[in-house]
C-alpha cells in the first residue's frame, strides 16, 4: 500500500518538474447564468486571486470580509483583480446573490456549480486560493486565520511587479 | 490497481513529449482514525481499530486533451460506517477526453447535473462517503455561445464497481436573452432528460424497465429581480417498502426561487414541493443508509449551520414513499425557506464606527396532505396541501466589528425537530440555541477565537452547553480544544462530555491535522446530505495535499 502510494508521488513529483503550471480549460458560470472558460476571465498581464469558498464556509466569509475591507487599497496599487469562485451547490447557491449584496462585497462573482474547477484543480478543502499571473499558476493556500490576507498581499506585490 | 499502471506510464509519456501548452495537478487526500476504548461511552468492538481512507487524484492536460485518474485505498479498513463496497486498494476514477470551446468528449468517469439536480447529480464527497461518478460516454456540443447540450450513456459508481442499471440523459440550456441581445435583462430555458434502465422484477404492478424523468427550467433577471422555477416529472416505477415492491407510482417536484437583491440588502424566497421523487441506479438501492447510487440531488433546503449544538436537529429531505405503520405515512414533502441578508451602516447608531451584517434565515417542511390507503400502500395528494410539520428552523446571525482587533458574532436559533417522522422513531423536539463568538486579532496571523454554545430543550437529551477555543499561533499553526456537554440528560450516566483537542499546520495548499476525541453519535450532514456515524473516540489525523 505504502509502496504503491510513494510511486505515485514519485510520479507526479517527475512529472511536475516538467510541467507548466497552467489553468485547466474549465467552463464556469456567471451569476446571470452564462457559461464563460476561466481563462477568459482572467487578466492577461496582471495577478488574479481565485478565492474558492462557499455561502456556508465561515472561514472563508471571514476571508472575504477582510479582503473586502482593504480590496480598494489593493486595487490601487497593484491592479490585482479577485474572483470570489463560489463552490456552492444548488442547496445553498440561491443564498449566493442575496448574500454577497448584504455584504457589500466588491468582487466579481463565479459559479463552480458543480465544483469542476476545484477538482480540476485538486482542491479539497476551501477556503483555498490560487493566484495567477494570466494563466499561470504562481501561489496557492489553503485554509485562513485571520490576518492571513497581509501574507496574500505580499505574495500578490511580489507578482505583480 | 494493476489497470492503472498502463494509464500513468501513458501520462509520463504525454508529459515527455511536449513541455508547453500541458498543465498538471494531483492532490493527496488522507484521513485516517485509531478508535479507542472508551469507559463512558463503551469498548470499541469492531474489527481493526486502525483505519485510514486515502485519495490520490492525477489531472493532465495537453493541448485540448485532457486525462485523469483517482485511486482509492480504504486499508486496512474503511473509517466506521462507510459502505462496505469501499474495501481495499483500488482504481476509482478514470477518465480521457476532449474539449473545445464548441464539443466535448468524455470516456470512462464523469461527474455531471442538469438543472439543479432533481432529476441528475452525479458528485464526490469524501467525507460523506459519497462518489456516484458516472462511467460511459459524454457527449457535450454548444453550436453556439447560447446553446449547449449535453448527452451521455453510463452506469453508476458504486464501490469499486458500477451499478446494474443503465443511465441515459439529454440536457439542453438555452439564454434565450443573449441569443436575441437584450441588454438589461436575461431570460434562460432549460430542458432535461434522465432514463434509467433495469430490468423490472414479476408483479402485479404496472411500471416499465425504463423509468423517464423530464425537467423543464425557467430562470428570469432584470435589474435587482431574479427568479426561477423548475418542474419535473418522474414516470411510473415501482414503490418499494421494507425491501418488497408494493406499488407503483408517478413522482413530481417543483422548485420555485425569487430574490431581490441590491447593494446592502438581499432576500431570497425558495418553495419546493417534491412526490415520490428517490431515484436510484438499482431499484434495489432503495432506502440504503449509505446513499450509494442514488441519481438524484435532493438537499434539504434548509440553513446549513456552523455551530456543534446547531448541528444536532438537522433536518433531512423527506422525497420518499413511507409506510410504517397507520399514523407514520410519508410519500413526499413541502415547504420552503427565506433568507434576509443585510447590511448596517457605518456611522449608524446600530452600525457602529464599522457596521454590523444580519442575516435572518426561517425554514419550515410539511408532509405532503394525502388520503392513504395504508392497506393498499396507496396514497392520493393534494397539489399544494400541507401535512404533518416535520421541521421548522428560524436564525438571526449579526456579525459585528467593534475595532482592528475585535470580531463578534451572535446566533440565535428555534429549531422544531419532528424525530417521529424525520428519523421513523420516536419523539418531536423544540429547541432555542444560543451561540456568541469572539475573535481577537493580535497581527501577523496570531488570533483567539472563544466561543459559548447553549442549547435549550424540555425534549430528548434535554439541555446542552458547548465551548470553543481557537488559537491561530500564526497563520500556519492553529491549536484548538471544544467540549459539548449534555448537561441536561435525565439520565445521569449519559450526561457525557464529547471533548476534543487537535491542531493543524498548513503550508501553501497543504495542510496536516491531528484530533483526539470524543464524537457524538448521529448524523454527520454535509451540504444537506446526511450519514449516520456512531459515537466513536480516538485519534484521527488529516492530510491534504494540492498540487
Amino acid at each position: 500500500m505504502m509502496k504503491k502510494i510513494v510511486f505515485l508521488f514519485l510520479v507526479a513529483f517527475s512529472a511536475t518538474c516538467f510541467s507548466q503550471k497552467n489553468i485547466p480549460n474549465i467552463n464556469v458560470t456567471t451569476l446571470k447564468g452564462k457559461s464563460v472558460s476561466i481563462e477568459s476571465q482572467l487578466s492577461k498581464d496582471k495577478v488574479t486571486v481565485l478565492a474558492f469558498w462557499a455561502t456556508w464556509c465561515v472561514p472563508c466569509i471571514n476571508e472575504l470580509d477582510a479582503i473586502s475591507d482593504v480590496y480598494e487599497d489593493w486595487q490601487e496599487e497593484t491592479g490585482v483583480a479577485i474572483i470570489a469562485m463560489s463552490t456552492d451547490d444548488s442547496r445553498t447557491q440561491k443564498r449566493i446573490k442575496p448574500m454577497i449584496n448584504g455584504k457589500g462585497w466588491d468582487y466579481q462573482i463565479l459559479l463552480d456549480k458543480n465544483q469542476e474547477l476545484k477538482r480540476a484543480l485538486n482542491i479539497t478543502l476551501i477556503p483555498h486560493v490560487v493566484v495567477l499571473k494570466g494563466n499561470e499558476i504562481v501561489f496557492r493556500h489553503t485554509g485562513y486565520a485571520p490576518g492571513a490576507e497581509d501574507e496574500l498581499y505580499e505574495v500578490i506585490k511580489k507578482h505583480s511587479k | 490497481m494493476k489497470k492503472s499502471i498502463p494509464i500513468i506510464i501513458l501520462l509520463i509519456s504525454f508529459v515527455s513529449f511536449s513541455q508547453e501548452d500541458h498543465g498538471i495537478s494531483y492532490g493527496f487526500e488522507s484521513n485516517s482514525q485509531y478508535y479507542m476504548d472508551d469507559s463512558k461511552t463503551g469498548d470499541f468492538l469492531d474489527s481493526n481499530r486502525f483505519r485510514s481512507n486515502n485519495f490520490f487524484k492525477i489531472d493532465y492536460s495537453y493541448k485540448n486533451f485532457y486525462a485523469g485518474l483517482q485511486v482509492e485505498s480504504y486499508e486496512p479498513k474503511a473509517m466506521l460506517n462507510y459502505s462496505p463496497n469501499l474495501d481495499k486498494t483500488n482504481l476509482g476514477l478514470y477518465y480521457l477526453g476532449y474539449k473545445t470551446d464548441k464539443i466535448e468528449f468524455t470516456l470512462g468517469h464523469f461527474y455531471e447535473q442538469f438543472g439543479s439536480g432533481l432529476i441528475l447529480r452525479s458528485w464526490e464527497d469524501r467525507q460523506l462517503g459519497i462518489n456516484n461518478a458516472l462511467r460511459g460516454g459524454r457527449f457535450k456540443y454548444s453550436p453556439k455561445e447560447y446553446l449547449h447540450f449535453t448527452s451521455f450513456y453510463a452506469n453508476q459508481r458504486k464501490g469499486f464497481a458500477v451499478s446494474n442499471g443503465n443511465i441515459i440523459g439529454f440536457n439542453s440550456d438555452f439564454d434565450i436573452s443573449s441569443a436575441l441581445g437584450f441588454e438589461n435583462s436575461s431570460f434562460s430555458a432549460g430542458f432535461s432528460y434522465v432514463g434509467r434502465s433495469q430490468e423490472k422484477t414479476e408483479t402485479n404492478f404496472d411500471y416499465n424497465n425504463n423509468t423517464d424523468l423530464f425537467s423543464s427550467r425557467l430562470e428570469f433577471s432584470k435589474d435587482n429581480f431574479y427568479s426561477n422555477v423548475e418542474y419535473v416529472s418522474k414516470g411510473k416505477d415501482a414503490v418499494i417498502i421494507q425491501n418488497q415492491i408494493k406499488n407503483a407510482k408517478k413522482g413530481a417536484a417543483l422548485l420555485a426561487n425569487f430574490g431581490y437583491a441590491k447593494k446592502g440588502l438581499g432576500i431570497n424566497a425558495t418553495f419546493r414541493r417534491m412526490e415520490n421523487m428517490n431515484l436510484f441506479s438499482d431499484r434495489e438501492a432503495n432506502g440504503n443508509i449509505f446513499n450509494e447510487s442514488v441519481v438524484n440531488y435532493l438537499p434539504a433546503l434548509t440553513k446549513q449551520h456552523d455551530y456543534l449544538l446547531t448541528n444536532i436537529y438537522v433536518y433531512q429531505a423527506q422525497p420518499q414513499v413511507s409506510f410504517q405503520d397507520p399514523t407514520l405515512v410519508k410519500s413526499g414533502e413541502i415547504g420552503g425557506q427565506i433568507d434576509v441578508f443585510y447590511k448596517l451602516k457605518k456611522g449608524t447608531f446600530l452600525g457602529g464606527k464599522y457596521g454590523a451584517k444580519v442575516a435572518l434565515n426561517f425554514s419550515s417542511w410539511h408532509g405532503l396532505k394525502a388520503d392513504y390507503d395504508f392497506a393498499g400502500f396507496d396514497y392520493e395528494t393534494e397539489l399544494f396541501g400541507f401535512g404533518q410539520k416535520y421541521f421548522s428552523d428560524l436564525s438571526l446571525e449579526v456579525r459585528k466589528k467593534w475595532s482592528k482587533q475585535w470580531n463578534t458574532i451572535f446566533y440565535y436559533v428555534n429549531q422544531s425537530y419532528n424525530k417521529r417522522y424525520i428519523e421513523e422513531t420516536f419523539g418531536e423536539i423544540n429547541a432555542n440555541i444560543f451561540v456568541s463568538e469572539a475573535t481577537y486579532k493580535m497581527g501577523k496571523g496570531k488570533s483567539l477565537r472563544f466561543e459559548a454554545q447553549l442549547l435549550a430543550t424540555d425534549d430528548d437529551r434535554k439541555n446542552w452547553a458547548g465551548a470553543t477555543v481557537e488559537f491561530n499561533a500564526t497563520s500556519k499553526l492553529a491549536v484548538y480544544i471544544n467540549d459539548i456537554y449534555n448537561y441536561g440528560n435525565d439520565d445521569v450516566d449519559q450526561q457525557i462530555h464529547y471533548y476534543n483537542v487537535g491542531g493543524s499546520y498548513t503550508v501553501g495548499a497543504h495542510r496536516f491535522a491531528l484530533n483526539y476525541g470524543r464524537q457524538r453519535g448521529g448524523l454527520i450532514c454535509i451540504g444537506g446530505v446526511c450519514r449516520n456515524v456512531p459515537e466513536s473516540t480516538g485519534i484521527s489525523a488529516n492530510i491534504t495535499m494540492s498540487f
